[in-house]
């Protein structure tokens, strides 16, 4: 019999997340996404003709909600499925905030459109996967850097295509903790919080467009602060510090799980042994304050114009990687 | 990635500054009106919130741009404004104001010479006015948080323009302008400098309060949105040099601006060029209309004593803030509190004796 495939990445929490107004003047909540393409859930959907039921794994529930989601789309489909199974093989880790379950959700509503030869567009998937989750991260958006408002499904601001070069190294701050996203309370921001995501958004345009690192890095260590209220990460500061003392240019953090990240610009010279060495001393002083480290992500900027050519740190990397151990 | 669009009133159009490079690391962020920001973004957030019903009157205390731009943004609203000023306001101002349908209740002159004088002789009519009507709104630029808050719009702009700024300059009144600006600002760059530019005899940063020339800047009371930690620097400068120096923006880079920019434009060229491998970024936040017949008139300024001093070329550095001497003397804040830094004028004196 005839199954679909749909593939989705992880990502490695965001770099900005909070309320924003949308063209209309209306507040909502929203996030940037950093992806982590190397991780990742792969969904086969196995159609079933008789039986209305979806089956899956019974711990993830939003995928047969998604499942079942995505069927109501075909209907019209001349040959719909009434039902299937989901099998879902994924090596994103859960409840640390790395994007399992929409990768879960995405990757399923990508197998059921396969089975049916249909592409849906990227804004469809994510409607879908906001109805089947209620709060989906944006990595179903894997052309363009968006504003991405998280509850509605729908992209408040395109920033541009990719974002600036760097290497991002990922820890887990509380290796033993896990975040349940279903519990989670909503962030109750005031109105100077409101005031400072207006400006990082606005930091954040140029950041994409000069593909500016170090301004990116600013941005998301300030929303990883403001949102320290809601759901704190133990050792930020010393993660921050460490990170500009090698040189690095800020700290990312996943707004509903325990990865952050430590950003450092890909273009600066010996831009790999800064990091290397930064990552390290993490890893020298683990057993005192409980981090792990999880690998090394790296995002490049397209490799364009001599100047950047000639930077050393660039040449090693490839569109993206991860260099674990 | 978006398409440009029009305005969708004309108050949209004058909160907007221009931001015009004056020199390699000094940019100016030039306002038609700057209160509108504060204006449309108190009287709208009121709305939204339900304080401001259609049939409640807006009233305010003011005899300057604060009214104006709450009188255009009440014109936009279907609002009545009620508008209780000093007698001296401004003939043109005042025309302008009642063109645009606010009622302006000018309390009398004799007010002047009784203790308080314009000051309490106006809050006290404002508390008539807010008991003559069923409803009112009182926007209190001076108190109300919404003011500084209104100018993470500045902040935005400015990242988004110029990435980095290192430091920004400007006149300050009721200190939303610059507490909101660099406020905001630091959620980004949190070593961006603000220098506040004051005017001899005001008690914003300590001078005692007496006669003022130099109007736009400086206050007889201290407003609660003014966050004294905000700053690093403050000027105080004489309206004489303000004066020259809003003459020389307009002849040197065709700016036609206020004095109050004119002051801020002074102390922001002098520590840019003292600091050039930093932005600044100085607020202008006025045109010059309502003063050519006064700062770009050469007659007046003569008959003023205006002429005969020559611009200093950098700010005399003192050690106690309280003292208004001098036509621009400069006082390392240092991010203090109103307190801590007047604790450690006492020090500085006993050390002295």
């Amino acid at each position: 019999m005839e199954v679909g495939v749909g593939y989705a990445p992880a990502h490695h929490g965001e770099l900005l997340q909070g309320m924003f107004y949308d063209s209309g003047g209306q507040l909502r909540r929203a996030l940037v996404t950093l992806p982590q393409p190397s991780r990742g859930t792969r969904a086969v959907f196995h159609p079933s003709y008789s039986h209305g039921g979806i089956l899956g794994p019974p711990e993830l529930t939003k995928v047969r909600r998604a499942a079942m989601l995505a069927l109501r789309r075909f209907t019209t489909h001349p040959a719909p499925a009434k039902g299937g199974l989901v099998e879902i093989v994924s090596d994103v880790p859960r409840g640390i905030g790395m994007g399992s379950s929409t990768s879960d959700v995405t990757a399923t509503i990508r197998a059921v459109a396969d089975f049916h030869g249909i592409e849906l567009t990227r804004g469809e998937v994510a409607q879908l996967a906001v109805m089947a989750e209620c709060a989906s991260d944006s990595i179903m958006i894997d052309d363009r850097v968006v504003l991405f408002g998280h509850r509605d499904g729908v992209v408040l601001e395109t920033f541009g295509y990719r974002l600036p070069p760097m290497f991002v190294i990922s820890c887990d701050t509380e290796p033993a903790a896990r975040v349940d996203t279903l519990r989670l309370q909503p962030a109750d921001y005031d109105d100077a919080e409101v005031a400072s995501f207006g400006v990082l958004r606005a930091a954040l345009r140029r950041a994409v467009a000069l593909s500016d690192t170090a301004l990116l890095g600013r941005v998301a260590t300030a929303s990883a602060r403001i949102n320290e209220r809601y759901l704190p990460k133990p050792h930020l500061d010393l993660l921050l510090e460490a990170c500009l003392r090698h040189g690095g240019c800020g700290i990312q953090v996943a707004h509903s799980g325990t990865v952050a990240g430590l950003i450092f610009d890909a273009q600066l010279p010996e831009a790999e042994k800064r990091v290397r060495r930064c990552a390290a001393e993490l890893r020298a002083s683990a057993s005192s304050t409980g981090i792990a480290i999880l690998g090394l992500i790296g995002v490049s900027a397209a490799l364009t114009g001599p100047a950047v050519l000639e930077g050393a740190a660039l040449t090693t990397l490839d569109n993206m990687e991860v260099l674990t151990g | 990635m978006s398409l440009q669009t029009a305005f969708s009133e004309a108050t949209e159009t004058y909160q907007i500054p221009r931001l015009i490079r004056l020199a390699p690391n000094l940019y100016a962020a030039c306002f038609t009106l700057m209160k509108m920001i504060p204006a449309r973004f108190i009287l709208r957030r009121a709305e939204e919130q339900g304080v401001l019903g259609p049939d409640t009157v807006i009233v305010e205390t003011t005899s300057g741009t604060f009214g104006l731009a709450l009188a255009m943004q009440g014109v936009h609203m279907n609002r009545r404004v009620v508008l209780v000023s000093d007698p001296v306001i401004d003939e043109r101002l005042y025309r302008r104001l009642v063109d645009l349908g606010a009622v302006v209740d000018r309390v009398p002159a004799a007010a002047g010479a009784v203790p308080g004088g314009y000051q309490a002789a106006r809050l006290a009519r404002l508390a008539e006015v807010k008991a003559e009507h069923e409803s009112t709104f009182c926007p209190e630029q001076y108190s109300n948080p919404d003011n500084p808050r209104s100018y993470a719009m500045v902040a935005e702009l400015l990242l988004e323009c110029l990435g980095q700024v290192d430091c920004v300059v400007g006149p300050v009144g009721s200190g939303g302008s610059m507490c909101g600006t660099v406020g905001n600002l630091r959620t980004v760059l949190p070593e961006c400098r603000a220098i506040g530019v004051d005017t001899h005899h005001s008690v914003l940063f300590g001078h005692a309060d007496g006669h003022r020339e130099l109007r736009g800047l400086g206050m007889s009371l201290m407003p609660a949105n003014l966050d004294h930690r905000i700053f690093d620097q403050v000027h105080w400068c004489s309206a004489s040099a303000a004066y020259a120096a809003t003459r020389q923006l307009h002849q040197q880079h065709a700016l036609f601006m206020g004095p109050s920019g004119g002051a801020a434009y002074l102390a922001a060229r002098w520590w840019a060029a003292a600091n050039p491998s930093a932005l600044t970024v100085v607020m202008l936040p006025d045109e010059g209309y309502r003063y050519q017949d006064t700062v770009y008139d050469d007659g007046w300024l003569r008959n003023a004593g205006h002429l005969d001093s020559s611009l200093p070329a950098e700010p005399v550095q003192v050690q106690d803030p309280s003292r208004p001497e001098g036509s621009w003397t400069a006082f390392d804040w240092g991010r203090r509190s109103y307190a801590e830094v007047m604790a450690g004028r006492l020090d500085v004196a006993q050390a002295a004796r």
